[in-house]
């Protein structure tokens, strides 16, 4: 039956493609900050001041958020210039970070709706209701709740249909994707200029920065090892691509990433991964189970310097992954499993779900 | 009626039909009726419910107030506005012009290919759009025309291109017309489905859009969507229905047809143009949905018969009302895939009739 025979093949070939890469999505793309995005349009304004420059007053000692400049026009990490005429009350956060910027600027209590969030932070916010979850936007219920601004991902992370059917119906929305760790501190103060907050947001990205500042005096003079970072090796394995955010974490953290040879894949061959030789695993993906004792199982893995030495030790993926305030925890969790002994302020919040694992499996070198 | 009058040019099947033909006449004003009814209710319904709860006095009010400028007094907020005129209106609209266009071209790819396997996709259709999407997706372009992003554009495109692929590589071997175009279809598609793998390989993060679109739906449809999509499915349609009788003379097969004074070659030229035209709208506007193209058409000729003046408008009603049926439950579930829903309602529903089927029903 020759009619037959072009549906199956269609879906064998689309399912073939998308299980793998879909999986390299998921463990990349979850906490938004991924490649550097290889799309971005040309700044719309033409203005070649970067988009946190020209808003209106970003440094603390300019502008005391007692006298928001409002209306205000504000250019987005994708370039498009956003009108807010005035402050917006009524803010739905469509990226985990995003919340946690929102809160950790005092207007926690202004976020009406946010994305679906497994790993919730701080508390508060799971009492808000979701309005998005992963790959999908409720437009309706963002409409319903008369949000006056809302954040979205870029690269992809929320759809960008949505994005553009929220704008038509005159939603303010505000992308914000950060490629590398300075973007973070930018869409911080991006975030604050949007929400009438610049001087505290001022205040924390300037905090941030000196914590960054101080790992990387503490690791400054030591060696630094390789180290491969495990996304997720369940069928194939995903690692930081080159100039990844990821890679950039490591690099701060006094380690050598391994990275996967591009800029756009995160997919390691395990050949590849025998030549590097890791002198140190971290398991990022300690939270969906994967130990030390599994990885040392693994067929292949036996001759790498750091499965010979016991040097596997499981991290907690979200506060190094997620663009937000804790960032800073994320980096001090991360030097201190490249570098134990550096003095390094240990992490303010505890890794939770990772510190399960790396008890069961082997500790650090 | 000519489509009649062709059942009748074979022998044995004459009878049947003449046996048949009363009831089914009385048949189709039925399901005319309760299609037009289902329709009715699917809008009702449609418009009524969603994730967010809106009174039906408000939703009607709302919607007089949009439609006939009369304000029944009724107070709502203007977000219950936005919601119901920007978002579930064009929304449910844009469900059924697509479920109709797709149940229209799959009874016509059916009756064309007389095969019972066929659907608005097996020309390659749906490689061709969703690699049109897929390239989209990837390439680093961005540019919005009428509300249609490039993925609308080239998944419009890729599909017209693929179908036309075809037809052109058809002609060029020694099979039959039908044989040749069923496997060249087949092997086009292979191509264009490799090509989409390749696509969806290299997306990166984009690939959960592309994956969107292979899932199909309506959660972004808006007027400007509707306004550019439902003349060319409607133009479409009408075109096809007004060749009927051609699609008739196919049934028949290709010699019985010749005789009976239908110019096959053009006629089967003009109406794989239309039917994948309709294809190409519906799939652009919508993503790949399953189901409501290969069935729905099934469904009425087992009702009324083969008869391609009776079918097609009725396999319109019925693919507008399942699509917006399917959509209304997609939603209320949590904007689960539109094509999942479609083949769950239908596919029970289809057994259940082929089973219960006492006609001895063939294509």
């Amino acid at each position: 039956m020759p009619a037959s025979a072009p549906i199956p093949a269609r879906f064998r070939a689309v399912r073939a493609a998308f299980v793998p890469a879909l999986l390299a999505v998921i463990v990349a793309a979850c906490n938004g900050a991924a490649t550097p995005r290889p799309t971005t349009p040309p700044d719309a304004t033409g203005s070649l001041v970067p988009p946190s420059t020209a808003t209106p007053a970003p440094s603390a000692s300019a502008s005391p958020s007692v006298a928001p400049a409002f209306p205000t026009t504000l250019n987005d990490d994708e370039g498009t210039a956003v009108l807010l005429k005035t402050e917006p009350h009524k803010i739905v956060s469509l990226t985990p970070a995003t919340t946690e910027i929102l809160f950790a600027l005092g207007v926690g209590d202004r976020v009406v709706g946010k994305v679906e969030d497994f790993t919730p932070y701080p508390p508060a916010v799971t009492a808000i209701p979701d309005v998005a979850k992963f790959g999908s936007v409720d437009v309706e219920k963002i409409v319903a709740l008369g949000a006056d601004l809302v954040i979205a991902g870029g690269n992809s992370f929320n759809p960008p249909d949505k994005i553009a059917q929220l704008r038509k119906l005159g939603v303010a929305v505000l992308v914000e994707y950060a490629p590398n760790v300075a973007g973070v501190l930018k869409d911080i103060e991006l975030t604050g200029a949007a929400v009438g907050r610049s001087a505290e947001a001022g205040d924390l990205s300037a905090s941030m920065q000196a914590a960054f500042d101080q790992v990387s005096a503490a690791v400054a003079g030591l060696a630094k090892p390789r180290v491969f970072y495990e996304l997720d090796a369940t069928q194939k394995i995903y690692t930081a691509a080159d100039q990844s955010f990821l890679a950039e974490m490591i690099s701060l953290a006094g380690g050598t990433p391994i990275t996967t040879g591009s800029t756009t894949n995160f997919e390691i061959p395990l050949e590849k991964l025998v030549t590097a030789d890791p002198e140190l695993i971290l398991l990022g993906d300690a939270a969906y189970g994967t130990t030390a004792a599994a990885v040392k199982a693994r067929n292949g893995w036996g001759g790498m310097t750091a499965v010979k030495s016991g040097a596997i030790v499981a991290v907690d993926d979200v506060v190094i992954s997620r663009p937000g305030p804790r960032l800073v925890d994320g980096l001090r969790a991360l030097a201190l499993a490249i570098h134990p002994d550096a003095a390094i302020q240990p992490p303010s919040t505890p890794a939770p779900a990772a510190s399960t694992p790396a008890a069961s499996g082997s500790s650090a070198p | 009626m000519a489509a009649t009058a062709a059942d009748e040019a074979i022998p044995g099947r004459a009878s049947r039909v003449a046996w048949r033909s009363g009831r089914a006449r009385s048949r189709t004003a039925t399901l005319a009726i309760a299609g037009v009814a289902a329709l009715g209710l699917a809008l009702v319904l449609g418009v009524g419910f969603g994730t967010v709860a809106i009174s039906p006095v408000d939703t009607v009010g709302i919607l007089v107030h949009r439609l006939f400028g009369i304000d029944l007094g009724g107070t709502w907020t203007a977000a219950a506005d936005t919601i119901v005129w920007d978002l579930r209106l064009p929304r449910v609209l844009t469900a059924m012009t697509v479920g109709a266009g797709l149940a229209v071209a799959g009874a016509t790819f059916q009756g064309l290919l007389r095969n019972p396997l066929a659907d608005p996709y097996v020309l390659g259709t749906a490689s061709g759009a969703a690699l049109g999407a897929a390239i989209a997706v990837v390439i680093p372009i961005r540019a919005t025309i009428l509300g249609f992003g490039l993925i609308h554009g080239l998944a419009f495109v890729g599909a017209l291109g693929a179908v036309f692929a075809v037809y052109r590589l058809s002609r060029i071997n020694g099979l039959s017309p039908l044989t040749s175009l069923l496997l060249t279809g087949y092997a086009v598609g292979s191509l264009l489905a490799a090509g989409l793998a390749m696509a969806m390989y290299l997306s990166g993060a984009a690939l959960r859009q592309i994956f969107a679109y292979l899932l199909g739906g309506f959660d972004t449809a808006g007027w400007t969507q509707l306004g550019a999509t439902l003349p060319l499915i409607a133009i479409g349609s009408g075109l096809i229905l007004l060749r009927a009788r051609s699609l008739d003379g196919f049934l028949l097969g290709e010699e019985a047809a010749i005789h009976l004074g239908i110019d096959v070659r053009r006629e089967r030229a003009i109406l794989l143009g239309l039917a994948s035209l309709v294809t190409a709208a519906a799939v652009a506007v919508s993503g790949l949905i399953g189901f409501v193209g290969l069935v729905v058409p099934h469904v009425v000729r087992l009702a009324v018969g083969p008869g391609a003046r009776r079918v097609l408008p009725l396999a319109a009603l019925g693919g507008a009302a399942l699509m917006a049926f399917a959509d209304l439950a997609a939603r209320m579930l949590g904007e689960i895939p539109v094509g999942v829903v479609t083949a769950v309602i239908g596919a029970p529903f289809f057994l259940s009739l082929l089973r219960r089927t006492r006609t001895g029903y063939e294509l």
